[in-house]
């Protein structure tokens, strides 16, 4: 039986160097994760020499985000309840706002400027403070009844 | 709203400066800053001062600050380019941490190496095998490039 390199007609040398080899993952990984998608023949080029797995596994973040629907449906603090305290993302008091849209993750009741978790959610699906999962799961749910409705629709149309 | 925290993480610093670590805008630039990190004592680093470049991306506190060490470092975490091997600084950043958190977490990594996550494999290796010989070699670089 042929060995892996024979079959694939590579040097088992060119394979040897395994530290330098992460040195150098780790420095494309770096310049990868910098990039912004401002850049996006970079990003292509860039995409075009990495393997699938490996371009899922370091964008899989940018994908996380929430819906908009679910930020939408924070529910708010209402003003009177509004604490005395910073927003742990802006570090400004949530009352010196004249017009203050605090609102609550439903998981954790940590609480900010709706303004500026808006824009974490929109690529990040943890709480700032604890870092555990906002609920997502509402998006999942209007896909189901689209998804039913279609069906009904087929059925009557 | 960047320029608005950066300013205010600014602000703490000098109203309550932290011991092991100073940092500051480089010149009117808000958004470079360089720090210093004194070698923790209990560590081979101990007697040095690490110098540290920091540049805030416009989107902060949603991305993390790229930090690299600008001081030689014999540490399996920081290679030669002084890129640093930190999960806060990458996947695991969080808006709510502030760069005075994110330098003091740089200290810890200093005095605790984490050769199991390692981007110079070759120290991470001496790291697990033979203690002495790398905090020997450590000591060397901090007597060299960081006294």
């Amino acid at each position: 039986m042929s060995s892996y390199h024979e079959e694939h007609n590579t040097s088992p040398h060119t394979q040897s160097n395994p530290q330098g080899r992460r040195e150098i993952r780790s420095e494309f990984r770096n310049l990868y994760e910098q990039l912004t998608p401002t850049d996006p023949t970079l990003i292509s080029l860039l995409a075009s020499l990495l393997p699938p797995e490996l371009q899922e596994e370091w964008g899989k973040k940018s994908n996380e985000g929430c819906s908009q629907a679910f930020i939408d449906s924070l529910p708010r603090v209402p003003k009177d309840k509004i604490p005395n305290d910073l927003c742990s993302i802006c570090f400004e008091n949530f009352r010196e706002d004249e017009y203050p849209l605090v609102i609550e993750l439903p998981h954790c009741s940590h609480k900010f400027d709706l303004q500026c978790i808006s824009v974490w959610l929109s690529s990040n699906s943890t709480c700032p403070v604890c870092r555990d999962k906002v609920n997502h799961n509402a998006k999942l749910d209007i896909d189901t009844t689209e998804a039913e409705l279609e069906e009904d629709w087929g059925m009557y149309g | 709203m960047s320029s608005k925290r950066i300013s205010k993480e600014l602000n703490d610093l000098r109203k309550d400066p932290i011991t092991s670590f100073s940092a500051g805008p480089v010149g009117d630039d808000l958004f470079h800053w360089q720090a210093s990190i004194m070698g923790p004592p209990d560590s081979p680093y101990a007697g040095g001062v690490f110098f540290l470049s920091i540049h805030f991306p416009t989107d902060y506190p949603f991305k993390p600050p790229k930090i690299s060490f600008t001081t030689k470092i014999y540490h399996p975490n920081i290679n030669a380019n002084g890129n640093i091997c930190l999960d806060i600084l990458k996947d695991q950043w969080s808006p709510a941490l502030t760069l005075s958190k994110v330098l003091l977490s740089i200290c810890s990594l200093l005095t605790d190496a984490n050769p199991d996550d390692p981007l110079v494999p070759e120290i991470a290796h001496i790291y697990k095998t033979d203690r002495s010989k790398y905090e020997t070699t450590a000591r060397e670089w901090t007597k060299k490039f960081a006294v």
